[in-house]
């Protein structure tokens, strides 16, 4: 039997953005530079963000907390016989994020595949585009993420 | 070859911290209630951070005035609370002011395994 319904098809081309309410700020750049042990001076001071902590940040504000407690982007997406396990990340930097951006996420999904593991299970790979601007509309950052639903024992 | 390295113990507090700059609450990374439900021994390490380790690795190793241009990684297995991780890289390759690198994330300790692999980083250095 496929995992690679028609639902699960109908996921590509599926769109998301999510705008700040505010800039950045110096506050969220060196408390994610202290939380990752990063000593390099120009992030604990503010000036210029690590490049990975554009994904997530101030965009999430307002999103309602899941019976989880996440409240971040999610596609919420079910495939009933498989849990779902991160694949990877591949980041592209186009120009560094400073306190003063205030940053927009636009997630797309641009592709869903069925695929077998090593060990015979299968599996669907569900793979998104986000892109992230300032609100000059400058391109800061890409970053394609691969979500994995792989097939459970019953 | 030039080797680069950051190795980092992984604490619940470090995670904590994690999970409020990066908006992300998800019990899995604190909750020893709901990852006992789930067969799961600990707090499960956002795999995002090793994104930030990799990028601090590089860029401490590029130096002053350097820029990461692209970083990509694929996750191999869960890091747990109190794990230490060693980040490695290699220079594999140069095209003017552009370095590649190859690298990888790996647990380190009685329970060692890869982490993170492949993954790969570009950085422009001045």
């Amino acid at each position: 039997m496929t995992l690679l319904t028609d639902e699960v098809r109908a996921l590509v081309g599926r769109s998301r953005t999510y705008t700040a309410p505010e800039p950045l700020g110096r506050a969220s750049i060196r408390y994610f530079a202290l939380a990752t042990g990063d000593d390099d001076p120009r992030h604990l001071a503010g000036d210029v963000a690590p490049p990975t902590l554009v994904c997530e940040t101030n965009q999430f504000t307002g999103l309602p907390r899941d019976e989880n407690g996440y409240a971040g982007h999610g596609w919420h997406l079910h495939i009933p016989g498989t849990r779902e396990v991160r694949g990877g990340n591949s980041y592209r930097f186009h120009q560094p994020v400073r306190p003063d951006d205030v940053v927009t996420a636009t997630w797309t999904v641009t592709d869903v595949a069925e695929r077998t593991t090593g060990s015979g299970a299968g599996m669907v790979v569900v793979t998104s585009l986000a892109t992230y601007t300032n609100q000059a509309g400058d391109l800061l950052v890409e970053n394609e993420e691969t979500l994995i639903y792989v097939e459970v024992a019953r | 070859m030039t080797g680069l390295s950051l190795e980092r113990t992984i604490e619940l507090p470090d995670m904590v911290a994690y999970a409020g700059a990066t908006w992300d609450w998800h019990r899995l990374h604190y909750d020893s209630a709901w990852l006992a439900e789930r067969g799961l021994p600990a707090p499960v390490v956002d795999g995002q951070l090793f994104g930030a380790l990799l990028a601090e690795m590089v860029l401490d190793w590029a130096g002053p005035g350097a820029e990461l241009t692209a970083l990509s990684f694929r996750f191999k297995s869960l890091v747990h609370a109190g794990e230490t991780v060693r980040c490695t890289g290699r220079v594999v390759g140069t095209d003017g002011d552009l370095v590649s690198i190859e690298c990888g994330v790996e647990v380190v300790g009685e329970r060692a395994r890869v982490a993170v692999a492949p993954a790969a980083a570009e950085v422009r250095r001045p």
